[in-house]
């Protein structure tokens, strides 16, 4: 009879799964706009009255994460650059780089002078996809092209992709060795000089790695940071020099900027201070001219807003008027005023600058059709101190219609300034317009997406009450957590700081566990048995609480993360640094774990042992060459830095293929001696143990090196409760929330800069999208993958009906999480951190729900689900 | 109390699965009444009043509010509750004769007292009385300060007090919510191996007492909730909110735990027992 009514229940959990990447998909349509852009290229509509270009080139020199106190603190490298301020060749800036804070959407904004949409940031990640090309869009590159110059960029591969065929000489290098301080820079700076003497290219385009690794690998107060510093300036030094020097160059721009800035951590991608201040200078010997007296260098600023700040936005149509090139359609920027005093003649300065104001104009009636911006429409009773930045716009726009006009009909040149004034005021207010106006969300998907996620919970329901009213305390538990994990996506501090919502929840429920086998434990000895327990059972299921809080409290101090407490010291970043032999001494004891473990599991052939011996001893020595290459700073006093040095000389390509190829073998002999030798064997062999302990291997060639002793305690914290002989809702409760908690304790969070890229690329040597996103998802869920395969083997006594809630119950959580995160994006959708902290929310929802949910924990029961 | 253990339960066999002592409620006398519903006023006064203090210096405030919170404690404790041994005496009685042990508590210690000291006139009796209940306030207070200040100390690194810094602050909130919820406990059952049992697996049934510890250790749980918000208040600080919980926790939970229909129930957390035959069907099934 039971089993009658499990079957429909069953099918409808079956069912929800299906809908639950529909809801994905048909939300992403919604909450992801496409925005449509104008095509083709940007002309001048009176060529012959465009004002004359004031230069003829441009060096243009990106130093990613180049942040301004770099170049103008008092303890920054740039003192060549900071003597050219003072003398007034170098016009410097902070450039304000909106969120998201990464390479390809802050290229975007600084050559088409568009705001880039979030869309950019996955695009980033996935960096081979060339939908996000900007081959086809206007900006200053494709003006310069359209013109017949020659274009040569050396540095970021990120160029190229953006740019494919837009450049007659360049050298891509790719920004993913992190851990490579050098060799990025110097393949850049190996064709300056060359270059330099050559005469027939108009735009030169440089983008140094180097300051953005060290940022990376040890933050902005590295040792490193400083002699980067020094090398870059060089260039500036060098660069400047030829510019005096060699006639062709005499009319050259030079620009150093930065994409963006990093934080204290030395990360980038969200929207702090740190990272959303980069440089900007423009340099000349002709704006020696401009008189303009700059100290330089100055004192610590706080916000880091050195000079003016400026949009980076603005970059692309600065550049454009002095290069005497229309501005890039789609642009957003306000040309710089502080050039305007290149051109002597007034009406082409306002020409220059009406330019400007009609193509910003084009853009703003393009997004509000509504508002009309004929002078005669709009009354004279301009109110200046209007509120709504729109109207503002309006307002400003028929003043300066009205002073144009003015100035025509009585030829009046003093009103010069005033007309000045006016228009940048417009330009000023209508880039705020453009740049707040949130995208145009599609309300109708986001509501289809949310109702389709409530029918898959309805479908998941049946099963999941059934479950819960059959085990009615940890059912409520799992409740109250679903719905106050649910309540909690709605603040955005707490969707910063999750951790320490699954960190708090699990305490509550340890104590729970506690409790049940604490009552558990008393009732064998009133039912008769006097003390018959095996005593180390015993002691077990007696300290098995205490066992999982201890263990979890040293979890949760493994890796800081989030953001408020993200710079306190843990044990993964300030205590294993300094304690190298206790680090190395926890990997070697987490690696003979798993070989003993897969020993005792495996079949006693001499020859099936000798294999495990000898991959796990791969496995261990592809890390620690890994770490020697990757982080010295782990290795470098260490006794295992000499085995380390002696295995340089393998790549590591080779290497990480050699031990992922090793695993796979364990997990096939395991199938084929258990075939071969069915029950008969007299040992243990137990090919479920097998595949565990191999995945484990495989998780831990996939975690950074001072990840992996967290494998021993999440040993332990399965046999204290595989101690506990927990029911099936126990099973699944437990499972989530060490799901979760794994999670974040391996360092992950709820931030795009938290997703850790460095074991990505083991032994793949190309770039292969698909291969790199399996491997990053691996590298960023090991923990949670880890619990999905441990749950299975804890659940491994339970009946076969039993262990069919589970899925129920991932099912319901999953799809709760989903509308809940789904509804939160939706209701707070002009909330100021929409992009910054709900909308990553988002994308690592859809990762735990589409890859997680599926990949792992489906799968792992795919046996379960048919029928 | 492991080696007291077994003195009382190798007489007290056969009544094993019973529980070990009822649930305790508050003395019958007017002063206890009135106290009893006064206590957690004063408490959360205290808390109010001194608040902003302990924002601003956090160590020095916790620690000269010790003896405030012990006073008041000992009040409580001597004025409203049963002392340690006249409850286990009173309960072996109680469970030879049977019934009505929580209303009877007071009644013979009473009758007996007197008979103890000498005969004199009201003051004298209530001064020998104070004197006779003062012995076990100030044993368990040491005992509070000795044992159960650091365990709960423990308890709070273990769940998430920082473990490297704020020594003292864990210390005196540990101090703090031992004094909530420990000190009363000891005063009422000594070291009784199996209340304590009881207590440490959440077992007991529900009274003022018990309802005041669950109380103060639910309320610091929660009390972290507001911890990780981006408010940047000072009072966010570890650990004021976690004790401020904690001392409205307790308060909520002595006076509910003497509710009429929570009083004297168990908190079933898992019906094991049940479970267990749940699974033997399926099984066969």
């Amino acid at each position: 009879m039971t089993r009658m009514a499990a079957v429909p229940a069953k099918w409808l959990v079956l069912i929800a799964n299906i809908l639950i990447p529909i809801a994905i998909l048909a939300f992403s349509l919604g909450f992801f706009p496409y925005k449509p852009l104008i095509p083709g290229l940007a002309a001048f509509a009176e060529p012959h009255n465009a004002p004359p270009k004031v230069f003829d080139k441009v060096i243009f020199m990106v130093v990613d994460a180049l942040r301004s106190d770099f170049v103008y603190s008092n303890n920054s490298g740039f003192l060549y650059t900071q003597s050219l301020i003072r003398s007034g060749a170098a016009v410097p800036f902070t450039a304000y780089a909106g969120s998201p804070t990464v390479t390809m959407p802050r290229l975007k904004a600084m050559t088409t002078g568009s705001v880039p949409s979030f869309l950019d940031v996955i695009l980033n990640v996935a960096e081979s996809d060339t939908s996000s090309t900007l081959a086809y869009q206007d900006t200053w590159l494709a003006q310069l092209r359209a013109k017949g110059e020659q274009l040569i960029m050396y540095g970021d591969d990120t160029w190229l992709k953006l740019f494919p065929g837009m450049f007659s000489r360049a050298e891509g290098t790719t920004s993913f060795f992190v851990s490579d301080f050098t060799e990025v820079d110097t393949n850049v700076t190996r064709h300056i000089p060359g270059e330099l003497i050559q005469d027939d290219w108009s735009a030169f385009i440089m983008h140094y790695l180097g300051l953005d690794h060290i940022g990376h690998k040890a933050g902005p107060q590295s040792s490193y940071m400083i002699p980067k510093q020094h090398e870059m300036d060089s260039i500036v030094t060098q660069v400047y020099g030829a510019m005096e020097r060699e006639p062709h160059l005499e009319s050259t721009l030079f620009i150093l900027c930065g994409d963006h800035g990093m934080n204290d951590a030395g990360n980038h991608g969200g929207s702090s201070a740190g990272e959303t201040s980069p440089a900007l200078l423009f340099i000349s010997p002709k704006f020696e001219a401009i008189k303009a007296d700059r100290e330089s260098p100055v004192d610590v600023i706080n916000e880091l807003k050195y000079y003016r700040v400026v949009d980076q936005t603005d970059i692309a149509p600065t550049l454009a008027g002095l290069l005497g090139l229309p501005i890039p359609l789609n642009s957003l920027g306000v040309f710089i005023p502080e050039f305007l005093d290149m051109w002597h003649l007034g009406s082409q300065r306002i020409q220059l600058l009406l330019e400007n104001s009609k193509q910003l104009l084009r853009t703003l009636k393009e997004a509000y059709p509504a508002y009309s911006f004929e002078q005669d429409s709009v009354p004279a009773k301009c109110c200046p101190n209007t509120q709504d930045n729109l109207e503002k716009a309006q307002c400003a726009w028929t003043q300066a219609q009205e002073l144009l006009r003015q100035r025509e009909s009585t030829g009046e040149r003093d009103i010069q300034a005033e007309i000045e004034q006016a228009l940048l005021l417009f330009l000023e207010v209508s880039q705020k317009v453009m740049s707040s106006s949130a995208s145009n969300y599609d309300l109708r998907y986001l509501s289809l997406g949310i109702c389709v996620t409530s029918v898959a919970i309805l479908f998941a329901l049946p099963a999941t009450y059934k479950a819960l009213l059959r085990y009615q305390h940890p059912g409520l538990f799992l409740m109250a957590s679903i719905l106050s994990y649910g309540a909690m996506m709605f603040a955005s501090s707490y969707v910063e700081e999750e951790q320490q919502f699954w960190y708090w929840i699990f305490t509550g429920w340890t104590f729970y566990l506690h409790v049940r086998s604490s009552r558990f434990r008393r009732s064998p000895p009133a039912t008769g048995g006097e003390k018959a327990l095996p005593s180390s059972t015993y002691v077990l299921t007696i300290l098995g609480a205490a066992m999982l809080a201890v263990s979890h409290r040293v979890l949760r101090r493994w890796n800081q993360t989030g953001q408020k407490f993200a710079a306190e010291p843990d044990i993964a970043r300030s205590y294993f640094p300094s304690h190298q032999g206790i680090l190395w001494t926890l990997v070697v004891l987490s690696y003979a774990d798993i070989h003993l473990h897969l020993v005792d599991n495996f079949s006693s052939f001499p020859i099936s042992q000798l294999a495990c011996l000898i991959v796990t001893i791969t496995a261990f020595t592809f890390k620690l060459v890994f770490a020697a290459s990757e982080s010295p700073e782990l290795i470098s006093e260490s006794p295992v830095r000499h085995v380390a040095i002696m295995l340089n000389g393998i790549p590591l390509v080779l290497y990480a293929r050699l031990a992922m190829s090793g695993i796979v073998i364990l997990l096939l002999l395991s199938a084929l001696f258990t075939k071969a030798k069915g029950k008969s064997s007299m040992k243990r062999v137990s090919p479920s143990t097998v595949a565990h302990e191999s995945l484990a291997l495989f998780l831990m060639t996939q975690s950074r090196v001072t990840n992996v002793p967290i494998f021993l305690i999440l040993r332990l914290q399965l046999r204290a409760l595989a101690s506990m002989d927990l029911t099936s809702v126990e099973i699944a409760v437990t499972s989530l929330f060490m799901q979760y908690t794994t999670f974040f304790a391996f360092g992950g969070s709820n931030a795009i800069s938290s997703i850790d890229l460095s074991n990505a690329y083991n032994g793949i040597g190309n770039y292969n999208v698909i291969l790199v996103g399996i491997l990053t998802y691996v590298g960023n869920w090991a923990g949670p993958i880890w619990w999905v395969s441990a749950t299975k083997l804890l659940r491994s006594r339970l009946p076969r009906g039993e262990a069919q809630t589970h899925i129920s119950l991932l099912t319901f959580f999953v799809a709760s999480t989903v509308l809940s995160v789904m509804a939160a994006c939706t209701i707070l959708r002009t909330h100021l951190f929409i992009w910054t902290v709900f909308s990553p929310k988002y994308l690592y929802t859809v990762s735990w729900a589409i890859i997680h949910h599926f990949a792992a924990n489906l799968l792992r029961e795919v046996d379960l689900l048919l029928p | 109390m492991a080696s007291l253990t077994p003195t009382p339960s190798s007489p007290a066999k056969p009544t094993k699965p019973k529980p070990s002592h009822p649930p305790v409620s508050v003395l019958p006398s007017q002063f206890a009444r009135v106290y009893a519903l006064a206590h957690p006023a004063l408490l959360l006064s205290l808390v109010a009043y001194r608040f902003n203090s302990v924002v601003n210096d956090p160590v020095a405030e916790l620690l000269g509010d010790i003896p405030f919170l012990v006073g008041l404690q000992v009040v409580f404790v001597m004025g409203c509750l049963p002392p340690a041994g006249a409850t286990t005496s009173e309960q072996k009685d109680a469970a030879s004769s049977g019934t009505e042990s929580s209303k009877k508590v007071p009644g013979p210690r009473r009758r007996g007292h007197p008979g103890k000291g000498t005969s004199g006139s009201g003051f004298s009796t209530g001064l020998v009385l104070v004197a006779w209940k003062l012995m076990p306030a100030l044993l368990s207070l040491t005992l509070t300060i000795l044992l159960a200040t650091p365990i709960l100390s423990l308890l709070l690194v273990l769940f998430g007090a920082p473990l490297t810094t704020h020594h003292a602050l864990t210390f005196l909130c540990g101090a703090h919510m031992a004094l909530l919820s420990v000190f009363p406990l000891i005063y009422v059952h000594g070291v009784d191996g199996a209340v304590w049992r009881e207590i440490w697996g959440a077992a007991r049934p529900v009274d003022g007492l018990w309802g005041g510890s669950l109380g103060t250790a639910l309320g610091a749980w929660f009390g972290a909730v507001p911890v990780p918000l981006d408010w940047d208040r000072p009072w966010q600080a570890y650990p004021i909110t976690i004790l401020t919980g904690a001392y409205i926790g307790y308060c909520v939970g002595m006076l509910g735990g003497r509710v009429n229909g929570v009083f004297g129930k168990r908190i079933e957390f898992a019906p094991s027992q049940e479970e267990q035959g749940a699974r033997v069907d399926v099984k066969v099934d």
